[in-house]
């Protein structure tokens, strides 16, 4: 057989043997058997010094073809031979998607964190400062310097828990009003949420302890036609666009004009329902416009100055926004209760 | 405040529906808590007359009945009643009628013979004897007066009608009364109010012949005035007054004492009649009284006094009780000749005290409580008076004792249209502002530069006191729809939260990633809190600061700590099988500066974590404590502790500083046993002052990333039993020195292997130099090091 000749049968063979091999180690068998250092191929090439110097170019690079034909193919074979183990271990390690993953319960804060930090985050958007005030307060405080004198029937909506002579649980965040007045300069805009007391006894509605978020206004030139803006823009993030504002005349010592806020029921929207007992309105709030007697008693001129003050109450906000039916439920803390709460 | 339609159409002409009426008085300041429209509490019920009565031929009881009830024809109704008569007028349910006690009446037989409806008794009809005479006879109701066959009942009655509940605000208590609702009627209808004629005739004498009236407390009673009024002429008063006084659910007497509940109904003003011959020396006292003097109120009750409280007393003792109830022996009785008529002023706090004290409010004492009108006192007395002229059943003793100190002179507020409407942020035209004013008596007097204003103020309206006030009196009026939302002007600002409210929003924001649940408990506990968590008695948590009037011992005292809160949750879910649960609270503390109080307590902030379940362990609570001072960067260390509710030998306080910030564990099984808690708990407590600051103060800048490779060593060693990883940890720390970049205890393990008494602990060391890389011999000197000062506390290698 000529060099040619057996440079043919070998790629033949070779790529016959390439076509039909069981496995990795066998591949690699091949692989040596014919393109290795001691391979067929390798031992045709030794022959080569045997040849004219005519032949030899052209039998080199036959010889040369014959070996790229062939470790083409080993290089193919290979990459078969990888995507066929690839998919046999892919398919091995397939899983049942449906079983439960690992993970950890979620964690939440107490829906009345959640209804406050949203208030919050309405009224700081809207330029207020959150602020503070101790839940013991001074008679001072709570009733004083918000024009409850010591004799006035307004002290009588509210029963106040005592801790001393002149020291109480302050029975609204309004006491915190006082403070911030004495303490800053107008323009002032605060909300100050927290924990106030009544010594109310506890049922479905009632809960000594509960909470609120009052609201402080004072600067030149502060109407009522802005606190109605003020609170339009807090309900329309509380209860949508949509929602309605209306303020009816009411009466509080620390306020004048004082009004009750409500809101166009979300529910029926303002046809009148159940839940509105058939008013179409829902009230939400207490506001009105400070008291001079209360700017006077904190050194600010009311003759200079106007503001407005409002006060939220929270848990109800919490228990309507819910329609959570029980006060006390908010606070037994009962696991499933809480496991109920995800933000809005 | 429950004010019949009817009434208040006696001063005001009321034209428009009582829902219409009802929608501008809750728009103008007095919602209406309630409409009852009576009327719709009876229907078909007409004045029927007994025509013709037989005995029923099967029943010796029945009565077969024909009556006249208007109708072309008699009807036969069969009646069981044996006090009809032939002629009586009778109440008649027809066929196809309600009663007000719900019952529906339709025609039927009895015994055989058809019934065409039913004859009613006052019960039927739920009538009391003050409201019907004979109401309560057992039988039908036999009425009084000339009726036609086939009239309503409910006009018979009174009972078309409608009352209207008004909340009253606490600042309007003039209007406690009809006058006072038919004046604010008037004006939101844009009427004229009449009030009622207080014009009468005397009919001569003299008061001071009759009694003196001395006032001691002019503190507590700034005004008193009496009138005597003699030959009394006592019975029934007529059915107009009686049907006012039933439609405000007052029982009718007879003339005299309803005469005193008329005009406090319609004035607001209470009254008191004394019957004179038992007012012992012909002498008023107003005075307060003794310590400890008896008195006997007239709805027999016997009431010890203290010089707290005001009393009317005669030479003796107390004839009333002021402002509250009049003594059982000065009542005017039926043969009474003689009465002395008072209407007074006392101090609103003092009744409230006295009606609380001894358990009794009444329709005089709640008036008195929210504030009278120290000028209305004449008022009602000449309404009174004239009353006596207009039923004439009295004489009036000419001359009037009128006790007081200086009266309140008429208040006058002198502003400008421009500064009402300021406050207001909308235009409303100066004629109608004045005519707003001037309707609801607060008399104008417009500048002639058309807007200074001089506003005189009634005395019935206290509450008018500045622009302010009458910038809300404009408003409520002129309708509060007009205010028109603007946007607030000024600078824009940021809206800012205190630094600790951010950082106890980290806290929380934490902690919830940790799966647990925020929970939120009362800030007040019970007074046995302590005891039950055994603390110590000089435990400066025993210090705390109690209500003077809590609602129970449950409620008694202020906390001191957050512990007791959190083990009551954990019970409350334990026991409602809760398989497990994670929760957390930021609560404050409330630490007196002193006891007894005399200044406000510091108010700290705390967090409590309570874990339990099948998963949870001391060491789930620690990591995630280590978690929360990771977040906060601060290096804390765990020490053994002694709290008496945490189990001795699983327990840590957490210091800081040199400080204990805190302390965590495992509850002690007797402990969990007092709060009614099963199985383990797991409990922390937490100041949370030292972590604000740290998250307050925390700024972060960026550390290069190391350039050069770490050597990693692996130790296992023997040590005592007892030896605290944290000691080794030390040690291993002291003698690695700088090129140690962490250490990581990976096994710690007793058992087969270890000897008795021992444990086996093996930690990984990282070592690094941020220069270069270590070779292998430094990191063998430092190795050298690390195991020469385990050596030194009593560490050894494991071979």
């Amino acid at each position: 057989m000529s060099i040619r000749e057996q440079l043919e049968e070998i790629k033949q063979n070779g790529l016959r043997e390439l076509e039909n091999f069981a496995d990795a180690k066998e591949l690699d068998n091949i692989r040596v058997r014919y393109l290795g250092k001691k391979g067929e191929l390798t031992a045709i090439l030794k022959q080569m010094g045997k040849l004219s110097a005519e032949e030899r170019p052209v039998i080199g690079q036959i010889a040369n073809e014959v070996r790229q034909t062939l470790e083409a193919a080993v290089q193919k074979s290979l990459e078969t031979l990888k995507e066929k183990e690839m998919a046999l271990r892919l398919a091995k390690e397939t899983v049942d998607v449906t079983l439960p993953g690992e993970s950890k319960p979620l964690g939440g804060l107490h829906p009345l964190s959640i209804v406050q930090n949203e208030l919050i985050d309405i009224f700081q958007s809207m330029g207020f400062d959150i602020v503070d005030g101790p839940e013991v307060e001074t008679d001072y405080y709570c009733f004083e310097a918000l024009n409850v004198p010591k004799d006035h029937p307004a002290r009588d909506m509210q029963d106040t828990f005592y801790l001393g002579d002149n020291l109480l649980l302050r029975t609204q965040t309004s006491a915190a009003q006082a403070r911030v007045m004495e303490k800053r300069t107008p323009p002032i805009r605060i909300v100050c949420p927290g924990r106030v007391y009544r010594a109310d006894e506890v049922d479905a509605t009632h809960s000594p302890v509960f909470h609120q978020m009052e609201g402080l206004v004072v600067d030149k030139g502060i109407t009522m036609c802005d606190l109605k803006g003020c609170l339009e823009q807090f309900a329309h993030e509380i209860y949508g666009p949509e929602t309605k504002v209306r303020f009816r005349p009411s009466f509080f010592p620390f306020t004048e004009p004082s009004v009750e806020v409500d809101v166009s029921c979300s529910e029926c929207g303002g046809k009148g329902c159940r839940i509105c007992k058939g008013t179409g309105w829902i009230e939400i709030l207490g506001a009105g416009m400070v008291h001079p007697n209360v700017l006077r008693g904190c050194g600010i001129d009311p003759d200079v100055y106007s503001g407005f003050a409002f006060g939220i109450g929270l848990d109800r906000l919490t228990t309507t926004r819910y329609k959570i039916s029980d006060i006390r439920l908010l606070f037994e803390n009962d696991q499933r209760f809480l496991d109920q709460f995800q933000g809005r | 405040m429950k004010v019949s339609l009817n009434w208040l159409k006696r001063y005001v002409d009321i034209d428009v529906a009582p829902e219409v009426l009802c929608d501008k008085m809750t728009m103008s300041g007095f919602e209406v808590e309630e409409m009852t429209d009576l009327s719709a509490t009876m229907d078909n019920v007409v004045v029927g007359q007994v025509m013709k009565m037989e005995h029923h031929p099967d029943a010796d009881k029945l009565w077969v009945c024909q009556i006249d009830v208007g109708g072309d024809e008699d009807i036969q109704i069969i009646t069981g009643a044996q006090n009809v008569f032939e002629g009586a007028l009778v109440p008649c349910a027809l066929h196809d009628s309600h009663l007000p006690n719900g019952v529906h009446i339709k025609r039927g037989k009895l015994r055989g013979l058809p019934s065409n409806g039913m004859m009613c008794s006052g019960e039927e009809l739920c009538l009391k004897e003050g409201d019907y005479p004979g109401a309560e006879v057992h039988g039908i109701l036999i009425l009084e007066g000339n009726w036609k066959p086939g009239t309503d009942m409910r006009e018979v009655l009174g009972l078309n009608d409608v009352l209207i509940d008004f909340s009253i605000l606490s600042n309007r208590p003039d209007c406690n009364s009809v006058i006072g609702i038919a004046r604010e009627v008037a004006v939101v209808l844009g009427k004229e109010f009449h009030g009622p004629d207080v014009s009468y005739k005397t009919s001569g004498g003299d008061v001071h012949d009759y009694i003196s009236i001395k006032v001691e407390d002019y503190d507590l009673c700034p005004r008193y005035v009496g009138r005597v009024v003699k030959n009394l002429r006592i019975g029934p008063s007529p059915e107009w007054m009686r049907e006012c006084l039933r439609s405000a659910g007052v029982r009718s007497i007879n003339n005299i004492v309803d005469i005193t509940n008329f005009v406090m109904l319609e004035t607001g003003q209470p009254m008191h009649a004394y019957d004179l011959r038992y007012v012992r020396g012909n002498q008023i006292i107003v005075r307060r009284a003794h310590e400890n003097e008896p008195m006997k109120t007239l709805d027999d009750k016997e009431h010890i006094l203290n010089p707290e409280m005001l009393v009317i007393a005669d030479a003796e003792s107390p004839s009333c009780l002021a402002g509250v109830m009049g003594s059982l022996h000065s009542e005017i009785e039926p043969d009474t000749t003689e009465l002395l008529f008072e209407t007074a002023k006392f101090r609103r706090d003092n009744i409230r005290r006295t009606a609380r004290a001894l358990g009794m409010r009444t329709e005089s004492s709640a008036r008195f409580e929210k504030g009278t009108d120290v000028m209305g006192c004449t008022y009602a007395m000449d309404r009174a008076l004239q009353l006596i002229n207009e039923l004439d059943c009295g004489d009036i003793v000419d001359g009037v004792i009128d006790v007081h100190e200086q009266l309140p002179e008429q208040r006058v507020i002198h502003t400008t249209v421009q500064d009402i409407l300021a406050l207001l942020g909308v235009e409303v035209p100066t004629e109608t502002v004045v005519s707003i004013l001037n309707s609801l008596n607060l008399t104008c007097t417009l500048g002639e530069d058309g807007n200074s204003l001089s506003v005189t103020v009634p005395s019935y309206r206290d509450d008018v006191e500045s622009r302010a006030d009458l910038a809300e009196e404009v408003m409520r009026i002129y309708g509060y729809e007009h205010i028109v939302s603007t946007p607030i002007d000024g600078v824009i600002v940021r809206g800012r939260k205190l630094p600790e409210r951010i950082a106890a929003d980290t806290i929380k924001e934490l902690l919830v990633g940790a799966s647990m649940r925020e929970i939120t408990t009362y800030s007040f506990i019970s007074s046995k809190a302590c005891d039950q968590l055994g603390l110590a008695e000089d435990d400066s948590r025993r210090k705390v600061v109690s209500l003077l009037n809590p609602l129970g011992e449950e409620y008694a005292v202020m906390r001191t700590q957050l512990i007791s809160s959190m083990a009551t949750v954990l019970a409350t879910n334990i026991s409602r099988k809760n398989a497990a649960g994670r929760f957390f609270e930021v609560g404050k503390l409330f630490i007196p500066k002193s006891l007894p109080l005399t200044e406000q307590p510091e108010e700290l902030p705390a967090l409590s974590l309570g874990l339990y379940g099948e998963h949870e362990s001391f060491f789930t609570l620690k990591g995630i404590i280590e978690m929360l001072f990771a977040r906060c960067r601060m290096e804390v260390s765990y020490r053994r502790s002694a709290e008496s509710y945490l189990h001795p030998g699983r327990q840590a306080e957490i210091v800081y500083n040199g400080e204990r910030i805190g302390v965590l564990g495992e509850m002690h099984p007797l402990t969990a046993e007092k709060f009614g808690i099963e199985g383990r708990v797991y409990l922390a407590e937490i100041r949370l002052e030292t972590l604000y600051t740290a998250l307050e103060g925390q700024r972060t800048f960026y550390q290069p990333l190391p350039r050069h490779p770490a050597s990693v060593r692996d130790l296992s060693m023997l040590a005592d039993a007892g030896v605290a990883v944290a000691d080794i940890e030390a040690a291993i720390r002291k003698g690695a020195g700088k090129v140690l970049e962490s250490v990581k205890l990976f096994d710690v393990y007793q058992g087969p292997q270890v000897p008795e008494g021992k444990k086996s602990v093996s930690y990984s060391l990282t070592l690094r130099a941020p220069d270069r890389t270590l070779t292998v011999e430094e990191c063998d000197k430092v190795m050298a090091k690390v195991l020469k000062a385990l050596e030194e506390i009593g560490v050894s290698m494991r071979s």
